[in-house]
């Protein structure tokens, strides 16, 4: 992009402060303000004094500040911290195992004179073409293989992606020569050091895009949860949110809780603010992780558009 | 064969690597299509898929049947696919132009890096984002216009809410692939276009333009494959789940995955399951065969 604007620029500063260029800038910004907005409410909410919730509505501009959010979050939050430690452990071991997976499975298919490659690579694309869909999945993870309440069922099923593998493989055809491998081999290296030692730290860049994106998907990963988990000790994050909404919903829809009931879940009842407290702790690692990481993913998305 | 086996024999060690993915691919992914069957079974979960008795088709005429149901989950699945796919690509097209053209190309790359925020967050925390705006009593839009619109239980509004939610959320993300081929654009078609005097917008129109439509022929034909399935979350998470909003707000992935929570009805939706792969299998390889004749490099396989 930078030689383009070299070339094409040199702009007069007729043409930098234009008219058009103001209202371009302007049209970007609204649109800007649209996609960002929403979550600035999430954090103002989070601060926002509960009270002022109820009376006023969710505000830009609340009247009273206060940190009873957060402080209630973290009163009963054994439940929060549990939940993170579960989404760190799947989100880490699931990357890594499939990273690992996935770039094993690329580098073996990509390998010229192998003849199974072929076949492989046709039972690499066949689950993105067809699938058993969700219900016969559901029957066969819980009852064939008994991992109900498992947290494998939060981790395989996300494991290993077509998409993936292909992006994978593109960037080992495209861009690390064959004669390097060639060479390790006269040198002495078996296949799998030079797997480990050669291939893999050239696939850095690639691995960085998909890693990413597999570790979102991971973190953001609510409907197998939704559907395998039941105890509270494995619920990850995600699950937690749709807890939280599932109760508030439960208290407004019975107004004939008896007074006694309300009492004593009186220390869960999820407030607003202590809702948007919730919702901040679990999407704000991204957020603050995903800047790090924007060149190696939009290089990714770029690479796995074009194929091999 | 013989040559075979020795190829597979000397490359051993490839075959040990691609084994532990192809394991995991047998069992998450192969196993489940073969319990497809059950939409020609008359499930029963303590016989399980392979024991169940045969129903024949009886399965599928329940499904033309209830045209309540079937009809109007797909009519919804088919629709919203349209929708979010027209808006879409447009919306990502203007957007990665637009980005395309600003001279502040920092503030560009800030503004760029906002708009891909929403991507990366969860429809289990976007339903809250979306309450705090449309809720009936602390609702920031009721608020802010002194209405008292009961949003969550008025299905007519619902494709425009799902349509803004969905626009908010991939829209700055779906531009990405669009900008990547405006960089590769070669910039002495630009020099020349303005050696002959060409302003911006013919610029846009002749140049930028027409080398987006290979990347768009792609990206829309290879959706096409995916027409059946929808973003499970947004019709599910975001809608709150609300059986009033059904009939603007049921998709077939939300229908399954209600039936899967309510343990009921399994041959219906068993069917539906099996009408889904069947469809999307059969669009895929129409889609795909199709970019192969127009744009070989796009094509999947």
């Amino acid at each position: 992009m930078a030689n383009k604007n070299d070339l094409d620029l040199a702009p007069s500063k007729k043409e930098r402060f234009g008219a058009g260029q103001i209202i371009l800038l302007l049209i970007l910004l609204i649109y800007t303000l649209y996609c960002a907005l929403p979550i600035l409410l999430v954090f103002i909410a989070a601060f926002t004094d509960e009270a002022s919730i109820t009376a006023n509505g969710f505000s830009f501009t609340p009247e009273k500040w206060s940190t009873a959010g957060f402080a209630a979050v973290l009163r009963y939050g054994t439940q929060l911290a549990k939940s993170y430690a579960i989404t760190i452990f799947i989100t880490v071991s699931g990357t890594f195992l499939g990273l690992l997976c996935m770039s094993l499975f690329a580098y073996a298919i990509s390998r010229k004179d192998f003849r199974l490659s072929k076949f492989l690579s046709i039972y690499l694309i066949i689950p993105m073409l067809f699938n058993g869909g969700q219900l016969s999945g559901y029957i066969i993870f819980t009852s064939y293989y008994g991992l109900k309440d498992s947290l494998w069922l939060l981790i395989l099923p996300l494991c290993v992606t077509t998409m993936n593998v292909i992006i994978l493989r593109t960037y080992i055809a495209n861009s690390i020569p064959n004669e390097l491998m060639e060479a390790a081999m006269i040198d002495g290296a078996g296949e799998w050091r030079t797997f480990f030692q050669i291939v893999l730290p050239l696939l850095k860049p690639s691995l960085a895009a998909v890693g990413f994106m597999m570790a979102t998907a991971y973190w953001n990963d609510w409907q197998n949860a939704l559907l395998y988990i039941t105890t509270d000790a494995k619920k990850p994050l995600q699950l937690l949110l749709i807890n939280i909404q599932k109760s508030i919903e439960f208290l407004l829809n019975n107004n004939n809780v008896p007074a006694a009931a309300k009492a004593a879940m009186g220390g869960t009842i999820p407030q607003y603010s202590a809702t948007m407290a919730t919702v901040v702790a679990v999407i704000a690692p991204i957020m603050v992780i995903y800047p790090f990481f924007q060149k190696y993913f939009i290089k990714g998305l770029t690479v796995g558009s074009v194929k091999g | 064969m013989k040559d075979f086996l020795h190829n597979t024999w000397k490359h051993r060690a490839h075959v040990l690597m691609a084994l532990p993915a192809f394991l995991i691919l047998f069992f998450i992914m192969y196993v489940p299509m073969a319990g497809l069957v059950m939409a020609f079974k008359n499930f029963d979960y303590t016989l399980g898929i392979w024991k169940s008795p045969w129903a024949g088709l009886d399965n599928f005429k329940f499904l033309l049947a209830s045209k309540a149901t079937f009809f109007s989950m797909t009519r919804n699945t088919i629709l919203y696919y349209l929708l979010f796919t027209a808006v879409g690509t447009v919306l990502n097209v203007s957007l990665a132009i637009a980005i395309d053209q600003l001279l502040f190309k920092r503030v560009a790359k800030t503004m760029q890096t906002l708009m891909i925020i929403p991507v990366f967050i969860s429809y289990a925390a976007v339903q809250f984002i979306v309450y705090a705006f449309i809720s009936s009593d602390t609702g920031i839009i009721n608020n802010m216009f002194g209405t008292s619109t009961r949003f969550y239980t008025t299905a007519s509004l619902w494709p425009w809410i799902l349509l803004f939610v969905k626009v908010w959320k991939d829209t700055g993300y779906g531009s990405v692939l669009y900008m990547s081929v405006l960089a590769g654009i070669d910039a002495s078609l630009y020099e020349a276009a303005e050696i002959d005097g060409a302003s911006k917008w013919q610029k846009i129109w002749h140049i930028t333009l027409p080398s987006l439509v290979p990347m768009i022929t792609v990206m829309l034909l290879l959706s096409v494959g995916n027409v059946m399935r929808s973003d499970t979350g947004l019709f599910y998470q975001v809608t709150r789940n609300s059986g009033i909003l059904y009939p603007t707000t049921q998709v077939i992935d939300s229908y399954v995955l209600n039936a899967i929570f309510k343990n009921s009805n399994f041959g219906f939706t068993a069917a539906t399951s099996f009408f889904q792969s069947v469809v999307g299998l059969l669009l895929m390889l129409f889609a795909n065969g199709v970019v192969r004749k127009i744009e070989p490099d796009g094509a999947l396989f």
